[in-house]
């Protein structure tokens, strides 16, 4: 077994006493994509701030390519790339200018730099757009100067901080394909997202996490297989009323094949072994009981469903950008 | 190699910062017009400050501004004041694309690239020292051409760009540090304002220091700018006065030593690690 992250009993405050990382435990295998999903202020950011060498950490033992990262931080700088939740390019200058730049920082020779810097220009299809002003693109344009800047230098392993937050869906799949091409050639690549669909589709293993703790960690079919069974999500006209809803759970339970029911802010969920015959049973015992459906739905497990199984919440993606609560690296303000 | 790696990645952040300074239209602007502005206006509105005299308490004789200071064109003498007032403005920007850097998360990019602390500072240093060059030369070629003549020459100019660029790079220090401690661009700028211009007014820059009122004489002893001013003038008016001149570096030493150790200080804590 080969780790290229080992993180023991992580924990970061912030003034006056906010445990944004509440003793986290994990590892990070060389070669695979492990994601970190969890919602707005789960921690994910911080953690990647600490094993990038941003942040300090409060407690916890932290070693990356073997290296201590409380010893040796600049050696941990040396293989990693980081590509932060907010984009971060030079507006000032142009995309190539960016990516030369990045390439000094680390010490590459000249001709290898120009070679690597026209080839990622064609790769992220910014070729035309090479000598333009970075403040003059497009978002998305930003966004992949902004990763390429963190993969020209060719690091063995990758942070990216929520690499897809703000893309629209088009970019996003595109971007899914990019960050696998990078893992097949060779890089680890640490990912942090808050959308279920990109870490099951991206990430080898992932770790679940919410209010700065891992509430679940496993490959994506391991933990969707954790609930063996199907989910049927319910919405009560009633929904208010924890008295209507404690009943329905109640007869809910008790019909054959429900594993769990379980509350959440939206409504009730059903875990059960066979699910499209037992919709019928749900809503004539429902009806019998003068319990009233609103909505309801049928899925296979997701990994959303996972978290609200952990959690009792939903993972719910805010369309409006958090504002960042980082000492560094802040809000993006645009420049006059 | 470590010390070829330092100097790539000083190199790599100084003609950044000379990149963007010169690609913003506003900056180029400024830095021509503003010199201009502040000679047109102040020559032409305070020229007659040149023909004050001052009763020496013997009746019937006056203390001229030609006595005091050596000439009796107010343009000559107030072309120190042009080059300070630049090169205080021109410092109190360096901290501003400091806050910029660390608002925009490129900073964080520097950090996370395997270079060293020092080289994000002393490039930007650097890149502010070459700028305040530029926009003195600017005004000594406009001085030239309004009819300043320079006392001292070649020689003499070549000592006042140094003066410039030296208290220049000390005085952003002061900015840099401002910047590092509010990381507020606004606030920056806000606090450059406010102790430029009562910090020039109270020196000897724009009017000889027997002229001032008696309080603002004692203030501007104990102003640097004073000190700056002096040295600049002599330069100009009328020749090498090497104690004015010593005093002046000796002031810029001060300064500097001051601002650019607690600007590292809040450097080093801003990008710990």
């Amino acid at each position: 077994m080969d780790n290229i992250v080992e993180v023991k009993d992580l924990t970061r405050l912030f003034d006056p006493d906010i445990r944004a990382v509440d003793g986290i435990t994990f590892h990070v295998e060389r070669g695979e994509v492990f994601g970190f999903l969890g919602p707005n202020g789960a921690g994910k950011s911080t953690t990647i701030k600490i094993l990038t060498t941003l942040l300090q950490k409060t407690a916890g033992k932290v070693t990356v390519d073997g290296i201590d990262l409380e010893e040796d931080p600049a050696a941990i700088r040396k293989i990693i790339g980081y590509a932060s939740q907010e984009v971060s390019v030079d507006d000032d200058l142009t995309g190539r200018e960016n990516l030369r730049l990045q390439c000094m920082f680390h010490h590459l020779h000249k001709t290898d730099s120009e070679r690597r810097i026209n080839e990622i220009l064609t790769v992220t299809g910014l070729e035309e757009a090479a000598d333009r002003r970075a403040g003059t693109y497009s978002g998305g344009m930003r966004k992949r100067l902004d990763l390429a800047t963190a993969i020209i230098t060719r690091p063995k392993l990758l942070f990216l901080d929520e690499p897809t937050t703000g893309l629209d869906p088009q970019n996003r799949v595109a971007m899914w394909e990019y960050i696998q091409n990078l893992n097949k050639e060779g890089a680890t690549i640490f990912l942090t997202t808050q959308y279920m669909e990109e870490a099951d589709r991206l990430a080898d293993r992932l770790c679940i996490v919410d209010r700065g703790k891992i509430v679940a960690e496993g490959t994506p079919a391991t933990l969707k297989a954790e609930i063996g069974a199907d989910v049927v999500e319910l919405a009560l006209k009633e929904n208010g009323e924890s008295t209507v809803r404690e009943r329905a759970r109640g007869i809910l339970a008790r019909l054959p094949g429900v594993q769990e029911t379980k509350d959440y802010d939206g409504g009730i969920m059903v875990f059960a072994k066979n699910g499209p015959s037992l919709v019928p049973e749900i809503v004539r015992s429902l009806d019998a009981a003068n319990v009233h459906i609103a909505q309801l739905a049928l899925s296979s497990p997701t990994l959303d469903d996972v978290f609200v199984k952990h959690t009792g919440r939903k993972l719910r993606v805010e369309e409006v950008k958090p504002m960042s609560r980082m000492p560094f690296g802040g809000r993006r303000r645009r420049r006059m | 190699m470590a010390a070829r790696d330092f100097f790539i990645e000083v190199g790599a952040i100084f003609f950044r910062w000379l990149k963007k300074t010169f690609r913003r239209p506003a900056f180029v602007f400024f830095a021509m017009v503003q010199p201009v502005i502040w000679f047109l206006l102040f020559t032409q509105s305070f020229a007659s400050i040149a023909d004050i005299r001052q009763p020496t308490g013997v009746p019937g004789q006056f203390i001229t501004f030609k006595d005091l200071t050596g000439t009796d064109s107010y343009l000559t003498f107030f072309s120190a004041a042009v080059i300070i007032q630049t090169v205080i403005a021109s410092a109190m920007q360096a901290g501003i694309g400091m806050v910029t850097d660390i608002e925009s998360g490129y900073m964080d990019k520097m950090r996370v690239a395997p270079i060293h602390r020092a080289s994000i500072l002393l490039g930007k240093v650097m890149s502010d020292g070459v700028r305040v060059l530029l926009q003195t030369i600017i005004i000594v070629v406009l001085g030239v051409i309004l009819g300043v003549t320079f006392a001292t020459g070649v020689g003499g100019v070549l000592i006042i760009l140094l003066i410039a660029v030296s208290f220049g790079v000390a005085w952003s220090g002061i900015s840099t540090f401002i910047a590092l401690a509010t990381r507020n661009s606004e606030a920056t700028l806000m606090i450059s304002l406010l102790t430029t211009f009562p910090l020039l007014f109270l020196s000897t820059a724009v009017m000889p220091k027997a002229f001032l009122p008696k309080f603002v004489q004692s203030v501007a002893t104990y102003n640097p700018i004073t000190y700056i001013a002096d040295a600049i003038h002599v330069l100009i008016i009328s020749g090498f006065d090497w104690t004015a001149v010593g005093y002046c570096f000796l002031v810029i030493l001060g300064v500097g030593a001051i601002s650019l150790s607690a600007t590292t200080a809040m450097f080093r804590k801003a990008v710990a690690h």
